[in-house]
């Protein structure tokens, strides 16, 4: 048992590492933007592919480095801990492209592939929609086929994060409500900036603005844009989901606060409170920070794996389902310590970094699965229990959204 | 980076398994609460068996006769004693193992089994008294050692061999020992958490396959998410735990520096998550489930007693937000840390 890298990880950490170095205050930092600029974190990617930093998995023709998702996770690992903010087009490179890459003909990887990891195009993900988030398959979006053999999409996306900004989208749509939800899906590239596309941004309580509803209107997508065969979107989906977990990496990383950031905060706070406080804001610290350490350690387990050469399974959903528990039981406690100002939104200094990230958290433990979503995927998959009763099994989508008074 | 056990170490557990499980189980434990006199009831494996096994000793030096093994085997052995409710404890075998290092003579007869030594932490119930004639326990600064009276009362968890111990004529083993008393302190700690994740994680796995088993409402009950989501709460603490121990054991053999945090934590997440289980495993068995007959109590009896074991789990909770703390003032927290590895890097957020 050890903690350290193998030989040729260090080396490659070594080289990572020189290259942030290199090109630090091109990189930037976590922060010091007043004001999102697409243009700049368009810019940040570019530079970090040209470096071969982006893209670090997809294979060499895709335009990647041709490399091991270990290698991934240290430049994720030597990135954050830099505090270089993070790829534009994250969801691109984790889930549109990998399912391009899979599913999409050479025509598209031509066309595609090296802009997106370049950024010169900004991807995003058309999956959810407002009748259809944990159960994605009981989507609406329809496509139907016209007689030139072009596609016309109608319907609406929600939680699309980076649409305002795309320029490509992977859309999943119903293209025949007459067999089980599961069959008659299909999935287009689809061209952000076509008529018929409009994006509204959708304001989280937390008061940012990072994704939108977009409606489809008639909007054409020509045959050549299909991802897959007609009716196998489901199984080309699987495809996506399944990236967005490697692209993850698994190992280590702590989501939305680092335990040993708000220990610094606790630590300049504590000694401001009566000591009976003092012992109570310890028995949260403690209890929270005992949680956090749980999660970091398993998550070296996974990255273990991952350095064997082993993919992430099932179980890695439990790093993101404790880790937004415990993110939330810090970020509470650094709110606490605030004393009189923790009710109020920004601090006298004008600081208000703990009230954004506790107004920020809740939505960790919905987005990119739910928590429940997750306990079942580790119920059934990693405890082996039965699974959910579906009532829909069996039926056309049609019929069961007569069934449910839709 | 490898923190995972290696396949020396998942043979070592299956042997030790096989050990353990032929005598110890849940129904030895009831087995002594039924007895006229629970407390001085036999327990399974028992000190002898135990000590011949070889296991108890693994953390002894080869020198003086024992496995010069690492204190991540021990903990791999101690997972499966959790398991079976095994005792007396290997904390207390690993305490002694530290605190009588270099005093070859007395670890020779730890080996050998005829120093049947327990360790008296100030006035409180001492672990593994019941099957103790000698006992280690720190005087001022230095480590003392002698015979004792013990009083065993009625236990919570028959297990567990609890009794107040009164010294008698007591010699020094060594002074200025407060370090070395710490130490086998946290090395206890480490020890202690091996156990409740046996604990833990076979308590989870009785309560898994009862849900995939009963019925209610025409449907298995692990099918319902109220029940299917209490146990997947376990199986994320347990799981969590796995990796504290494992880095709290690894800290103990090549860390110190990480020791106290990591014992602390690995001590507090034991007490929390072996009492969650229990209770799960409770719960999801219904009536059946606070019955006499069935095993679930004695899980939950391990749970209500191991809390309080070696600092209970309020004050381990405290110690690591006051290292957490201290750690941060210091400016040489995890943020600090240059190292070029992956746990430098993740650490350093």
């Amino acid at each position: 048992m050890d903690f350290d890298d193998t030989p040729d990880e260090a080396a490659w950490r070594a080289k990572v590492r020189a290259f942030i170095e290199e090109h630090r205050e091109e990189l930037g930092r976590r922060g010091d933007e007043q004001r999102f600029d697409d243009r700049v974190a368009r810019a940040r990617q570019a530079l970090l592919y040209d470096g071969g930093l982006v893209g670090v998995t997809w294979p060499v023709e895709a335009g990647g480095q041709g490399g091991t998702p270990m290698q991934q996770a240290i430049v994720d690992q030597e990135l954050a801990r830099a505090e270089v903010p993070g790829l534009i087009n994250l969801i691109g490179i984790g889930m549109c492209g990998p399912t391009v890459i899979h599913h999409g003909s050479p025509e598209q990887h031509r066309r595609y592939l090296k802009r997106l990891l370049r950024a010169d195009d900004v991807w995003c993900q058309l999956f959810s929609e407002p009748a259809s988030g944990s159960d994605l398959a009981a989507l609406r979006t329809r496509a139907v086929r016209t007689e030139d053999g072009s596609w016309r999409i109608s319907g609406q996306k929600v939680w699309t994060t980076l649409a305002h900004l795309a320029d490509h989208g992977i859309v999943l749509t119903r293209t025949d409500p007459d067999v089980a939800k599961h069959r008659g899906l299909t999935m287009f590239v689809v061209d952000m900036k076509a008529p018929g596309v409009t994006v509204r941004p959708l304001r989280q309580m937390s008061g940012g603005a990072d994704f939108n509803e977009v409606f489809f209107d008639d909007v054409v997508v020509p045959d050549e844009e299909r991802l897959g065969d007609v009716g196998d979107g489901w199984r080309v989906a699987l495809t996506t989901l399944m990236s967005e977990r490697l692209s993850l990496g698994g190992g280590g990383t702590e989501i939305g606060v680092g335990s040993a950031a708000i220990a610094e905060h606790v630590a300049r706070h504590v000694g401001d409170l009566s000591a009976d406080r003092q012992a109570l804001v310890r028995q949260e610290l403690g209890r929270a920070y005992v949680d956090s350490l749980g999660t970091r350690y398993t998550g070296y387990r996974q990255l273990s794996a991952i350095s064997r050469g082993d993919l992430p399974g099932p179980e890695a959903s439990a790093g993101k389902l404790a880790g937004t528990r415990s993110a939330r039981d810090l970020a509470d406690l650094a709110v606490r310590v605030l004393g009189e100002h923790a009710a109020y939104a920004v601090g006298p200094s004008g600081s208000s970094t703990w009230q954004d990230l506790q107004a920020v958290l809740p939505g960790m433990a919905i987005a990119g699965g739910t928590d429940q979503v997750l306990r079942n995927v580790i119920g059934e998959r990693v405890l082996g229990l039965p699974p959910e009763p579906r009532a829909d099994k069996g039926v056309t989508f049609r019929e069961s959204l007569a069934a449910a008074g839709a | 980076m490898n923190f995972d056990l290696d396949d020396e170490q998942r043979d070592l557990a299956a042997s030790a398994r096989d050990f353990l499980a032929s005598s110890a189980s849940p129904a030895v434990a009831r087995a002594a609460l039924d007895a006229d006199h629970p407390a001085a009831a036999a327990l399974a494996p028992g000190r002898d068996a135990l000590v011949a096994s070889g296991f108890a000793t693994i953390t002894v030096p080869e020198s003086a006769g024992g496995g010069g093994g690492s204190l991540l085997d021990l903990a791999v052995v101690a997972e499966q004693a959790g398991r079976v409710l095994a005792g007396p404890s290997l904390i207390t075998f690993a305490r002694a193992a530290v605190l009588l290092a270099g005093d070859d003579e007395r670890l020779a007869r730890l080996v050998d089994g005829s120093l049947r030594v327990a360790v008296v932490d100030g006035t409180g119930p001492v672990l593994d008294a019941a099957s103790a004639d000698t006992f280690l326990t720190l005087r001022g600064d230095d480590l003392v050692c002698g015979p004792g009276a013990v009083d065993v009362r009625a236990p919570i968890d028959p297990t567990r061999g609890l009794g107040q111990v009164v010294l008698g004529d007591v010699e020094v083993l060594a002074p200025d020992a407060r370090l070395r008393w710490e130490h086998a302190e946290r090395v206890g700690r480490v020890v202690l958490a091996a156990e409740d994740l046996g604990a833990a994680g076979r308590a989870l796995e009785i309560g898994v396959a009862y849900a995939r088993e009963r019925q209610a409402f025409g449907r298995a009950i692990g099918s319902y998410q109220a029940v299917k989501h209490a146990l997947v709460d376990v199986y994320v603490q347990v799981e969590q735990l796995r990796s504290l121990v494992w880095w709290a054991a690894w800290a103990a053999d090549q860390a110190d520096d990480k020791l106290p945090m990591a014992a602390a934590a690995a001590k507090a997440a034991a007490a929390t998550t072996l009492t969650t289980a229990a209770e799960t495993l409770i719960q999801v068995h219904g009536g059946i489930g606070f019955t006499w007959e069935h095993d679930a109590h004695l899980y939950w009896r391990r749970a209500k007693v191991d809390r309080f074991l070696l600092g209970d789990d309020v004050a381990a909770y405290d110690e690591v937000a006051r290292l957490a703390i201290a750690q941060a003032l210091a400016g040489d927290g995890p943020s600090a840390e240059a190292g070029a590895s992956a746990e430098a890097a993740v650490a350093a957020r």
